[in-house]
């Protein structure tokens, strides 16, 4: 448990290319802690427009809505490894869709350590000092893309070249799955209205 | 019978009843608009109205004919008002209860009798003379203010100006060591500036343009006869001034891409507006950008009143946008209609006492508005605020706050006055009220210093003591576990 959940996430985040290589081959890495670090994320997500000092805090408190948050960033979240998967099946990756969701789980994880204490930081802060919690929130991103790219490159077996590539694909096929989404989304309400519609005419016709 | 004598009292005491219960006066009709502020999350929040509609003056009521598209008017420090009636080419003058005074049709120019012809803009200088922008005579008009001629300001003669440079006076300022300012038609370069002598001195304001980069782009993508058909990058004219009693004129100029419409220029013409407020002192902030209502707010009248409180007029959607000193949008009210309070085409706007006046060129009339109890409330803790009477000022700010919870100005007046006798705690939470980081920010740093200060001692002694303790503990496991050892070892 201890070392499922602690020990090989931080070695991981620390140790990214050793850490990614045992995740694979090694059979280190287990989904359920993945998506344990999604759920946290989602948490500090909210815990930190919630309670993030006065002088870093930008939302509206009339906008505040956690659900937003939840689907705001899973949806992205199997979006992205969606997206990954059906692409990286097309461009010879040897990763599992399983996987791509480990990676991408494990990946977050310096979000979530560095955005909950930063938050907590960030009550006790003046204006001058607020720089510093733009900067480590923005090296908290980058860690986790950096974490993302690794994982990417390791888990498919990629050049650096074409970790960038299929990374970039990636993005791209993800508009198109919105895209598609919302096409389906649309085409399946006027057919509901229509089936609808046509129920309705059924009843006062009779 | 009797239930017949009976039921005839109860009508007529009914009746009666009726005729003497006190009618509640209806509580929204009296202001015919709603007025709002902007709060930081630049949504439009509604306001208690501050100031109301009192009664209308026109040329009838006067007694001197109906105005014919007046189209500026001025008030002098004594009280009395100076109305520029352009179609009718006259002055008129009110003494200060509002009295017709005099009416300056035609005045003595070397022996011949002149007049004006469509004047747009009029100023009455401190020393009681009063300066026409005659604007179809290409002149600005110096009158006495018994109605004789005192000078004329023609077309100025400079290098700087093109040789058929056309003179027309739009609006002009006179300030304090008679220097004339005049805001032209047609002129792109600022505000003309005369010295006392009528001599052309140059401009003031000039309003920089820096195209944005997609025009740049655009422009080097496309070619010579799509550039003729474009338009230039010349800036826009100002469209009104005033003068504060610093010397300090302010100026408002319709350009609809400009953040900084409202000018507030120095002696040497840099702006020097306080823009503190938490959006661009322009008018309206939010507003659709097309149809009906549509686009930025056209200001094309400011008048400085007290406290350094200014107030722009926009003709656009005839709204009256009240600013202080620092920039903070103190209230908005006003709009467009019928009635008595909203207006048809309005040009000018103008302070009487406490009370604002209104110049209508559509309906020919002047609304005077007076101040609420909110308006006036607001008023006098902005001038206490202006002038440094803070404590005065928090009362007044609190009284404001009772009548409006929503009000984040009031939240930081009072702040600042708590800052400055050292309430570091209470004003952080009246900062946030008002949605003011800076201010929270330097509340913040004093009040933590302040628990350091007292708590330093405190805390490093526990936390030394902790840390003691806690390599007590080890050394202690260590000779313990080290001893047990030992002992399993058979030492002891």
């Amino acid at each position: 448990m201890k070392q499922d959940f602690i020990k090989f996430p931080l070695h991981l985040i620390l140790h990214p290319f050793d850490g990614f290589w045992d995740m694979k081959y090694e059979n280190r890495g287990k989904v359920k802690v993945s998506l344990a670090i999604l759920v946290l994320l989602v948490l500090t997500l909210i815990l930190q427009k919630q309670y993030a000092g006065f002088l870093v805090n930008f939302v509206d408190p009339r906008t505040l809505n956690s659900l937003d948050d939840l689907q705001f960033t899973v949806l992205p979240f199997f979006l992205f490894c969606i997206a990954n998967w059906s692409i990286t099946t097309l461009m010879e990756g040897e990763g599992k869709f399983k996987e791509i969701v480990m990676t991408t789980g494990y990946a977050l994880l310096p979000m979530v350590l560095i955005n909950l204490p930063l938050t907590f930081i960030s009550r006790f802060m003046t204006q001058e000092e607020t720089s510093f919690y733009w900067l480590i929130n923005s090296v908290a991103s980058i860690w986790f893309i950096l974490l993302l790219f690794i994982g990417i490159m390791t888990v498919h077996q990629y050049t650096p070249a074409k970790a960038v590539l299929t990374l970039a694909l990636t993005v791209v096929a993800m508009g198109f799955v919105v895209f598609l989404g919302t096409l389906a989304f649309s085409l399946g309400l006027q057919i509901y209205w229509f089936i609808y519609d046509v129920y309705r005419e059924i009843i006062f016709r009779t | 019978m009797q239930i017949k004598r009976v039921l005839l009292l109860a009508a007529i005491v009914s009746l009666l009843v009726t005729l003497f219960d006190v009618q509640p006066a209806p509580a929204s009709a009296a202001a015919p608009y709603e007025a709002y502020n902007y709060d930081f999350y630049g949504d439009a929040v509604p306001l208690p109205a501050p100031y109301l509609p009192e009664y209308a003056i026109t040329g009838k009521s006067l007694g001197v004919g109906d105005f014919n598209q007046p189209s500026d008017m001025y008030v002098a420090k004594d009280g009395s008002v100076y109305i520029l009636d352009k179609g009718n080419a006259r002055v008129i003058v009110l003494d200060s209860s509002l009295k017709v005074k005099q009416v300056i049709a035609d005045f003595d120019n070397n022996g011949k009798q002149d007049v004006l012809a469509g004047p747009e803009g009029l100023f009455v200088s401190e020393k009681n003379e009063i300066y026409v922008a005659d604007t179809e005579h290409n002149r600005v008009v110096v009158l006495s203010n018994d109605g004789k001629l005192l000078k004329t300001i023609e077309s100025p003669k400079s290098d700087i100006l093109p040789k058929d440079f056309k003179f027309v006076p739009l609006k002009v300022t006179v300030d304090s060591a008679d220097r004339v300012f005049v805001v032209s038609r047609g002129v792109f370069e600022g505000i003309m500036q005369f010295d006392e002598k009528s001599d052309f001195m140059g401009y003031v304001g000039t309003i920089s343009v820096s195209p944005t980069l997609w025009d740049r782009l655009w422009r080097s993508l496309s070619t010579k006869a799509q550039k003729q058909q474009m338009e230039l990058f010349i800036p826009t004219e100002f469209a009104s001034v005033d003068i504060d009693s610093k010397g300090f004129v302010y100026a408002t100029a319709i350009d609809i891409n400009s953040n900084e419409t409202i000018k507030r220029l120095n002696p040497s013409g840099q702006d020097v507006l306080k823009r503190f407020g938490y959006w661009p002192v322009k008018g309206d902030i939010r507003f659709r950008m097309f149809g009906t209502n549509s686009g930025p707010s056209k200001l094309i009248d400011i008048k400085v009143l007290d406290g350094g409180m200014y107030v722009a007029l926009d003709s656009n959607r005839a709204r009256l946008f009240t600013y202080n000193d620092e920039g903070d949008l103190l209230h908005v009210f006003g709009g467009r209609g019928n009635q008595l309070g909203v207006f048809n085409n309005p040009v000018a706007v103008e302070q009487i006492g406490d009370k604002l006046a209104v110049l209508d060129m559509g309906k020919n009339n002047i609304a005077v508005f007076k101040p609420t109890t909110f308006g006036s409330l607001v008023r006098e803790a902005t001038i206490e605020h202006y002038t440094g009477n803070d404590d005065k000022a928090v009362k007044l700010w609190e009284q404001v706050l009772r009548l409006n919870t929503n009000y984040e100005i009031a939240y930081l007046g009072i702040g600042k006055s708590l800052l400055m006798e050292k309430k570091n705690k209470e004003a952080m939470e009246y900062f946030k009220l008002g949605m003011s980081r800076k201010n929270y920010s330097v509340a913040y740093k004093r009040y933590r210093r302040e628990v350091m200060k007292d708590n330093f001692g405190s805390f490093m002694t526990v936390l030394i003591s902790l840390i003691a303790a806690f390599v007590a503990y080890r050394l202690a496991r260590h000779a313990i576990r080290r001893r047990s050892v030992k002992r399993e070892a058979g030492f002891y």
